[in-house]
This record gives structure tokens, C-alpha cells and sequence, in this order.
């Protein structure tokens, strides 16, 4: 199928791409945002460009690796099964295991470190997804890490908004990481060939991406209904700010 | 005293609510003023392994207070007293259960109009509060 002469799989995948954008590059810019912050303004342009640019070529490379190890038998299986992992972990409220151990330093290195350490660790949920959607095409590979920058960059308060107002679009997102999933596993070397003489039937592709989309929304739905109580607002007290300004 | 709870988020519809409430309190109406700001959770599991607790915290409060201290400001001028709440949660959730909490009999907001880009794509926080709250809301234009 065309659309305005573009083949129509091909802006499927890119809007998948930006969607999982979207979803995974939030958590990289509030980090960003939170690590410089205290830097003087010079010096916080600095480490956000350099924060930035650590976080692309962080992709990058982990990108095109995990090309070359998708390629692999099993290890599509592997990739989907940390999808739907994620997927889940998407739809569940904030836990609350894992409490800074990295003091984030106020210095214009210690904030580059803090970005970047973060990046390698936040990337590797959105590589794995790109990857997925992609399907090979290092074109689109490209365009992911393109698009991913400027969501990094300025997005991130949209984003927090868009998922207080709508937080359908979180479900949404968990359905597609288990769409790509599906898809995937479907598609991994051993799975096509102990199972389909050729390529694999597009009816079972999309078979297979429905259930994988399934799985994570319901799992998801599922653990989370079972930790509601975490969605009480949280006081912050203003006593410690730095005015107790107007109080008459 | 008459308890009333208004919603700031440091934008100009905020700034008009804040307005009418001094309006109303010069028109002779003993009122009880609470000025709540809400934040929208920054912080993922992944965000909380990078940043201590302490800034995020501080970074709330900073964001809460450019938006508190004009509006306590300005009633203040007016010769209230103003009490300030900070919350993070989800905006119109967190709206409603302070009204509730500080037994509020009526929840004041500014609504920006529809005109901004922002408001098309998200709607309207005030519209959703007027929708769900169990006493009577103003949405100051």
C-alpha cells in the first residue's frame, strides 16, 4: 500500500518509533533537566549539550549492536521477552525500590557523568524497542535516534502532561511495546524455521503481535490493580523552601 | 467563614482566579482562602536511581512556589491569609482530594480559554474538576 508515493509499513514503523520515542525518552530529560539544574547557566548549556550528545552515541552504539545480535537465533525471543517486560513495567504505578546511589554532584562533570550513566541505563529499553520496530532498517534505526533527541531535549513536559491528562496513551504504549513483541518472536530465526517453509505468513505476524499486545496490557492491568493505593497525592512540605515568602 | 480552595498553576487564568477571589471578599464574603499548586510526577523508578529524593523534592518545590507565592501575594495585599498546599499527583485527582480534605465548600480555577495549542491537544484540567467535584466550582475566564 502507498501513501503519497511512501510505502505505508515503512510510516507505520516511524510512527511507532516516535511513539516509543515518546514513551521511553521522558525519563531521560527529567534526569537532564534535574542534573543540571543547579549549574550556573553557562555551564548547564554545557551539560545538557554534552548530555545530549552523550545519549545519542549511547544509542548508537547499543542500536547497532543489538541489530547485529537480533540477526541471532533466540535472541528475538530474548529481545521480546524484555519487551513485554517493559510493557508491563510501563503500566504499573511508580515502584519504589531503587533510591539514588549516585550522589549527582554539582559540578559541571559530575552532571555530565549523571546524564550519561543515566542514558546507558534508560536507553536500553527504547534501543530494544527501536530495534523491533525497525525490523533491520537502518534507515529508520537513524531516524529513531534523530527523532528520540528533540523528545529528550524539550519534550519531556509535554509528555508528563499528556499522560496526566490521557493516561489511555500509557495503555496504549504498553499494547504497542507487546505488539513489536509478538512480532518479534514471531520472526526469530528458530521460530521460522522449525515452524513456516518460508517467511512467515503476514496473518500469523499480526496473530502473533495481537497476542503479544494482549498480553502485556492484561499482565499489566492485572499487577497494577493490585497496587492501587500508591495513587494518593503526595504533600510536599514548603516550610524547607527557600521563602516562607507571603504567610501573614 | 466560607472555605474556598483555589487551584494555581502560575498562568494567567491562575492569576484571574486569584483576582475574583478578592473580588469576592471585598464584596463582604468571610472567606478562608487555601492556594493549592500540583505537580505532575517527574519521577520514574529509572529517574529515583539517577537523582536523590532531595532534589526532586526541591525541584517541586521551586516549580511550586513560582506558581504559590504570586497568588499568596497578592490576597495577602488583600488583607487575607492565604494557607499554601504543594502536592504531586495527578492534577485533577490531587484538586479534588484537597478539596475533600480541606473541606473546601467551593473550588476556584482560572481557565485558559481554549485558545492555546496546549489546551487543544490536552483540554482542559478546569473542565475535568467542574465535571467530577461534589461542591460548586468557578472557572474564572
Amino acid at each position: 500500500m502507498d501513501f503519497l508515493g511512501i510505502d505505508s509499513s515503512f510510516l507505520l514503523a516511524v510512527g511507532q518509533i516516535i511513539m516509543i520515542d515518546i514513551l521511553l525518552g521522558g525519563d531521560n530529560a527529567v534526569v537532564i533537566a534535574l542534573a543540571c539544574r543547579r549549574l550556573p547557566e553557562a555551564q548547564r548549556r554545557q551539560a545538557i549539550f554534552w548530555g545530549v550528545a552523550g545519549a545519542i552515541g549511547v544509542r548508537i552504539a547499543l542500536i547497532f549492536f543489538a541489530l547485529q545480535l537480533l540477526a541471532l537465533p533466540y535472541l528475538k525471543l530474548v529481545g521480546a521477552a524484555l519487551l513485554i517486560w517493559i510493557g508491563v513495567k510501563l503500566l504499573l504505578p511508580e515502584d519504589d525500590d531503587g533510591h539514588a546511589n549516585l550522589a549527582a554532584s554539582d559540578s559541571l562533570l559530575g552532571a555530565i557523568r549523571t546524564v550519561v550513566l543515566a542514558d546507558v541505563v534508560m536507553s536500553l529499553d527504547n534501543v530494544i524497542a527501536v530495534a523491533g520496530a525497525a525490523k533491520g532498517d537502518i534507515a529508520l534505526v537513524v531516524f529513531g535516534i534523530l527523532i528520540s533527541v528533540p523528545i529528550i531535549v524539550w519534550g519531556s513536559r509535554f509528555v508528563l502532561r499528556l499522560m496526566d491528562r490521557f493516561p489511555v496513551v500509557i495503555t496504549l504504549g504498553g499494547a504497542l511495546l507487546g505488539w513489536i513483541a509478538g512480532e518479534m518472536a514471531i520472526t526469530d530465526r528458530v521460530m521460522r524455521e522449525s515452524f513456516f517453509a518460508d517467511a512467515v505468513p503476514g496473518v500469523v505476524k499480526y496473530a502473533a503481535a495481537a497476542t503479544g499486545a494482549l498480553l502485556v496490557v492484561l499482565v499489566g492491568k492485572w499487577l497494577a490493580s493490585r497496587q492501587l493505593a500508591t495513587r494518593e497525592p503526595v504533600e510536599i512540605p514548603l516550610d524547607a523552601g527557600p521563602s516562607s515568602g507571603h504567610k501573614p | 467563614m466560607y472555605t474556598l480552595l483555589i487551584a494555581v498553576d502560575g498562568s494567567e487564568g491562575s492569576r484571574r482566579a486569584v483576582d475574583h477571589v478578592v473580588r469576592l471578599a471585598a464584596a463582604g464574603l468571610p472567606v478562608a482562602v487555601h492556594v493549592l499548586n500540583v505537580q505532575i510526577p517527574v519521577e520514574s523508578g529509572h529517574v529515583r536511581m539517577f537523582i536523590e529524593a532531595e532534589r526532586i523534592e526541591g525541584y517541586y518545590r521551586e516549580e511550586g512556589l513560582a506558581a504559590l507565592d504570586p497568588a499568596c501575594a497578592v490576597l495577602a495585599g488583600a488583607g487575607l491569609a492565604p494557607s499554601r498546599h504543594l502536592a504531586v499527583g495527578h492534577v485533577t485527582e490531587t484538586i479534588l482530594h484537597y478539596a475533600e480534605k480541606l473541606r473546601a465548600d467551593q473550588i476556584v480555577l482560572g481557565s485558559n480559554g481554549g485558545a492555546s495549542l496546549r489546551h487543544r491537544l490536552l483540554g482542559s484540567v478546569a473542565s475535568d474538576v467542574a465535571a467530577r467535584a461534589s461542591v460548586p466550582v468557578t472557572l474564572v475566564r
